[in-house]
């Protein structure tokens, strides 16, 4: 077994996890009337109102540590555009022809950046919608339709993360609990990183 | 059927009493707090979430003389209200048939974006409360067959209060009346961009409702409207997609094993 992720990189990634989740499914209740029981599953309206900004203030605190963390790591460089490019054969297990992937794909490069994106329309928005007596209308106006566009966006890139880090990669999720990948897994995964990086 | 009512205000006939200011603040049992003072007539320059109506005292030069343009704000009523298509909670604001738009304060989850959807700025966000307030137009008064508070207390009879097309009958009439006085430009101030209000004006200067505190083409913010229809739209059909999708997927191609694992699975066949 070889070190993935060190204790900091777990427990941030799952602070992170948590209060998105919470954010996201408050969120939704605010979305939609017709998810409007999820706010009663979290605590009701009034503690939705009063909590979800705090789990998003949270979750672009926890981001910010992921960015100081993995920023450098998370460069596109030339292949990662090909990987990118050629993502569809990756998504149906047709490795041949794909550039071989360091410490992270493609794939997760980017989802790591849009989700950067994502957070800081999510932050300055989600300021906005926190303290609407002190803002003025006009940013009130960009926010509410900002807010709820970013959001579904990051959600989105959730679910294809969730399904890539759980049923789509086996040992992926274990990595991220236990820090620990086996010597195959970052052979078949990440073997440039792999290479540089073996112990 | 139920009839849609109307509170007609004809500003020409204003004296600027406040009768009505105190009789709202009676009935609906609300504690006067002491405002600021800005050098006009005005009891306060603004709403209140425990004001909700306000006669305004518009100053306007006439012929080098200070002249007043009296008009009433409260919650306009509309048809097509901005808050309560705003509003992400189910009851907090409701339209009556009788096209009354109150607030359900024990429904009211206090994130003020009613007050973003308002076209004419009226809903107030308390702070003691976290929950927001306006003219009910007294609901419960209305309910019950009277009219409502401030309507009740006005002596010139410039608030008046009836059945809709009644209401915009004597409107226009009243209108007319001020056209052949030599008041060309009057008028009734019924908003369409928000399918009308069921708070009406008669304006001796419809042209400019700007000089009255009323905006010229009130309208549902166009955000809003976004919001509400495509990014809603577009929304649930990427996360439903995003979810369907990774199922799918799974049942199509099944996860991803490292190369050991297979010839592991080889072996075992």
């Amino acid at each position: 077994m070889i070190n993935r992720y060190d204790f900091a990189e777990r427990a941030i990634h799952w602070i992170s996890a948590l209060s998105f989740v919470y954010a996201a499914f408050t969120g939704l209740a605010l979305w939609s009337h017709k998810l409007y029981w999820l706010a009663l599953v979290f605590g009701g309206g009034n503690a939705t109102r009063f909590a979800h900004p705090w789990a998003g203030l949270m979750f672009a605190l926890a981001l910010g540590f992921m960015f100081r963390r993995w920023a450098g790591q998370m460069r596109l460089d030339r292949e990662d555009r090909v990987w990118l490019l050629h993502s569809y054969k990756y998504a149906m297990h047709q490795e041949v022809g794909l550039p071989e992937s360091g410490r992270f794909n493609g794939g997760q490069k980017m989802l790591f950046w849009l989700q950067a994106l994502a957070s800081v329309a999510l932050l300055a928005t989600g300021v906005v919608l926190w303290f609407p007596e002190w803002m003025p209308r006009a940013l009130r106006l960009v926010a509410i339709a900002l807010h709820p566009f970013a959001a579904v966006l990051a959600i989105a890139l959730i679910i294809l993360h969730i399904y890539m880090g759980t049923a789509a990669v086996p040992g992926a999720f274990k990595a991220m609990i236990q820090g620990k990948v086996t010597r195959g897994w970052a052979r078949a995964h990440h073997p440039k990183w792999l290479s540089v990086d073996s112990r | 059927m139920t009839q849609t009512v109307v509170k007609l205000i004809d500003t020409t006939l204003c004296i600027g009493c406040k009768a009505c200011e105190v009789a709202c603040q009676e009935w609906n049992d609300q504690e006067f707090t002491v405002g600021t003072f800005n050098g006009t007539y005005q009891t306060m320059p603004d709403l209140a979430p425990n004001f909700w109506n306000l006669i305004k005292f518009n100053e306007r030069e006439v012929d080098g003389g200070m002249s007043w343009l009296m008009s009433k704000y409260q919650c306009m009523h509309c048809a097509d209200p901005g808050c309560l298509r705003a509003c992400p909670a189910p009851g907090a604001i409701v339209q009556a048939k009788n096209g009354i738009v109150d607030f359900v304060s024990e429904n009211c989850i206090g994130c003020g974006y009613c007050i973003t959807g308002c076209p004419f700025d009226v809903p107030r966000l308390s702070p003691e409360t976290k929950k927001v307030y306006k003219c009910t137009l007294c609901s419960d008064r209305v309910a019950v067959g009277l009219e409502p508070a401030c309507i009740k207390s006005c002596p010139t009879n410039c608030l008046t209060f009836g059945e809709r097309t009644q209401m915009l009958r004597v409107a226009e009439s009243r209108a007319d009346v001020l056209k052949a006085d030599g008041h060309a430009q009057a008028g009734v101030y019924n908003p369409v961009g928000v399918g009308g209000t069921n708070v009406l004006y008669v304006l001796k200067d419809a042209s400019d409702p700007v000089a009255y505190g009323l905006p010229k083409d009130p309208t549902i913010p166009l955000s809003v409207i976004l919001w509400k229809g495509p990014i809603k739209w577009l929304g649930t059909l990427l996360l439903v997609g995003g979810v369907l999708g990774s199922f799918f997927h799974y049942l199509k191609f099944g996860p991803k094993h490292e190369p050991a694992d297979e010839a592991t699975d080889d072996k075992s066949l």
